[in-house]
């Protein structure tokens, strides 16, 4: 915001009190209502706004409460963002930050991973940080992209993971995967919230964070199966969900000669997420449910 | 007023000849608001119509040739032959492409008038409204932002009295739009005849001045009647002969305050206006299959 003017953020919420999550705490202070504006509850509303402004030249990053909530501004999005520059030429360079994930006993409405919804719509770029220094170097591609972003951010690793600001000129590109750990003996394909599941692994396998889910970086994903022969593809999102299918779609062909193994899947469910601990900790992948499947991989 | 009118007759032709695609649209009887609106913008204000505003792409210098390209699904038309009819809009010309999605182009030009707002910008946001598009909640939305923050947006209903086959009457208690705009939404507004091309005109221009000189946002009712079906398929049959005589014709009634061989100077060039870009858009590339994929993105990964 301090860099460019054009920059403003819309959403509920997000002004004096700072925003749902604290993401925007400060920013009102130092940049004033008409650059932090509280809007009314009308995420169709404000995002439409955010695209007429864009179109006139603004860089509008809008927030949602929870990324639940895209259900919401769901036709601004994927019908005016996704299609018009296809179609006309004009340009819409906006960043919509949702907060997405489980574990905080959220419920059906409160901790969904919905960014399979946008994952495979022509037009939109979606992206989910799974480290400290791509939340800031997503962040500012995408506020810097010249096209409509999804941009989602685990709000269980808004807490959980800890660090210092990366270096102002960070940018992390958009449609890179990235090889956190390297290993020989499968590929774990994640993003999110499995980036910090996958690390904890004792094995030998390589931990590949997708960070753009789409359009996701199919060289790497191939690249890396290449080396090691394996894949499972991991994911908070339930199974017939998000970007799982498009990875094992690819494996099977382009990748089906590259395998010693047939890739797993380690993901939710195809349920709503569960509200009592008991279920909602069965239902998310966990260290143990991810222990187990690299085990039966490995043992192929 | 008229080379909507001309230009519409042709397509009806031509989409009879099989020679346009899909369907057809057409906003008989509702020229009037149409050529109102689009004259009344300035340079540098935007407008997003909606598809019974051909002539409002005309007032803002869209040239016939680029409507007929959309119209025939051109190469190189305004959409490039990705979308049709008066899907279209024409950057250069601050006219954003028609949405089908009822509803949706109303925040859009908030945003629009915002970003005026923001910058200090002299210029005004213009869309329509049907009274069908009138019950989506976008539309809610729209307002209520426009009202909570006070931008230069003009919205122009287009109460032509149904919406497809329904008529207003079943789709809401009180079908006097500006009268819940202005007291649901605080947004001044005005009930106007909109077969009346120098009241509509009148209407809409004290508006767009208003909207820009920072009296927020602005609202204009043109009651008129769709002198078609909804669209080429529909003939219109439920609509009452009784009903229909009640409305004059826009191009008629003002056609009457001229004097004949004015009127039909301007008939004459606006024929000749017709055919000639016609004859540019026929000559037109065929889009091509191979660039589909082109311009998903403004910036490609
Ligand atoms: C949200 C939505 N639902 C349904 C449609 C299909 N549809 C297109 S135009 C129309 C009627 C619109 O009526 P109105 O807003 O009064 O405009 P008019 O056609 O009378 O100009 C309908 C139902 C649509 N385009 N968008
Ligand atoms: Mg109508």
């Amino acid at each position: 915001m301090r860099s460019d003017e054009r920059v403003f953020l819309l959403g509920e919420d997000i002004g004096h009190y700072g925003g749902a999550f604290g993401v925007t705490a400060g920013l009102f202070e130092e940049f004033g209502a008409d650059r932090v504006m509280d809007t009314p509850i009308a995420e169709e509303g404000f995002v439409g706004a955010a695209i007429g402004a864009a179109w006139q030249g603004e860089r509008p990053v809008v927030e949602l409460q929870f990324a639940d909530f895209a259900s919401c501004p769901f036709d601004m999005i994927v019908t005016v963002a996704a299609k018009t520059h296809w179609r006309s030429g004009i340009a819409v360079p906006i960043v919509i930050r949702a907060p997405n994930g489980g574990g905080v006993r959220g419920g059906p409405f409160h901790a969904s991973s919905p960014e399979g919804w946008f994952v495979g719509v022509p037009g939109l770029k979606v992206v989910c940080p799974g480290t400290i220094e791509d939340a800031y170097g997503l962040l500012r591609s995408a506020i810097e992209d010249d096209d409509p972003v999804m941009f989602f951010e685990h709000k269980g690793l808004y807490r959980r993971l800890k660090g210092s600001k990366p270096p102002e000129e960070t940018r992390t590109p958009i449609g890179r995967a990235r090889v956190v750990r390297s290993g020989s003996a499968a590929t774990v394909i994640t993003y999110g919230s499995g980036v910090e599941l996958a690390l904890g692994l004792e094995h030998d396998v390589e931990v590949l964070d997708l960070r753009t889910l789409w359009p996701f970086d199919r060289d790497a994903v191939l690249e890396s199966v290449g080396r090691t022969s394996r894949a499972l593809v991991l994911q908070e999102a339930a199974r017939s969900s998000g970007v799982a299918g498009h990875i094992l779609a690819l494996l099977a062909t382009e990748g089906f000669e590259l395998l010693d193994a047939p890739p797993t899947l380690l993901a939710p469910p195809d349920t709503p997420v569960p509200f009592a601990p008991e279920l909602e900790d069965a239902y998310l992948p966990s260290a143990h449910t991810l222990n187990a499947a690299i085990e039966d991989l490995l043992g192929y | 007023m008229l080379l909507q009118r001309t230009f519409e007759e042709r397509t009806w032709t031509l989409y009879r000849q099989g020679r346009i695609s899909g369907s057809m649209y057409d906003g008989l009887g509702q020229e009037a608001v149409a050529a109102a609106a689009g004259l009344a913008l300035e340079d540098g204000d935007v407008v997003a119509p909606l598809n019974r505003e051909l002539a409002t792409h005309f007032a803002r210098g869209v040239t016939v040739a680029d409507a007929f390209r959309n119209f025939l699904g051109r190469g190189d038309g305004p959409t490039f032959g990705r979308d049709g009819n008066m899907h279209f809009g024409v950057p250069a010309r601050g006219v954003f492409p028609l949405v089908s999605m009822l509803g949706n182009l109303c925040p859009v030009v908030v945003g629009a008038a915002l970003a005026f707002k923001r910058r200090g910008e002299p210029h005004v946001a213009l869309t329509f409204l049907g009274e069908g598009a009138f019950s989506v909640g976008d539309v809610h939305e729209g307002l209520n932002l426009a009202g909570v923050w006070q931008v230069p947006a003009v919205f122009v209903l287009q109460s032509n009295g149904y919406s497809y086959s329904t008529p207003s009457s079943a789709q809401m208690v009180n079908t006097n739009l500006a009268e819940r705009i202005q007291g649901g939404w605080s947004i001044p507004a005005v009930r106007v005849d909109g077969t009346d091309a120098m009241v509509a005109f009148g209407a809409i221009k004290a508006a767009v001045e208003r909207a820009r000189a920072g009296e927020g946002p602005q609202a204009v009712e043109c009651v008129t009647l769709r002198g078609h079906g909804h669209a080429a398929h529909d003939d219109a049959s439920y609509v009452p002969a009784e009903l229909r005589a009640l409305f004059a014709d826009p191009i008629e009634r003002l056609e009457s305050q001229l004097d004949s061989q004015e009127a039909d100077a301007i008939r004459r060039s606006v024929v000749e206006e017709i055919s000639a870009g016609l004859a540019e858009a026929e000559a037109s590339p065929a889009p091509d299959p191979a660039a589909m994929e082109h311009g998903i993105y403004a910036r490609p990964l």
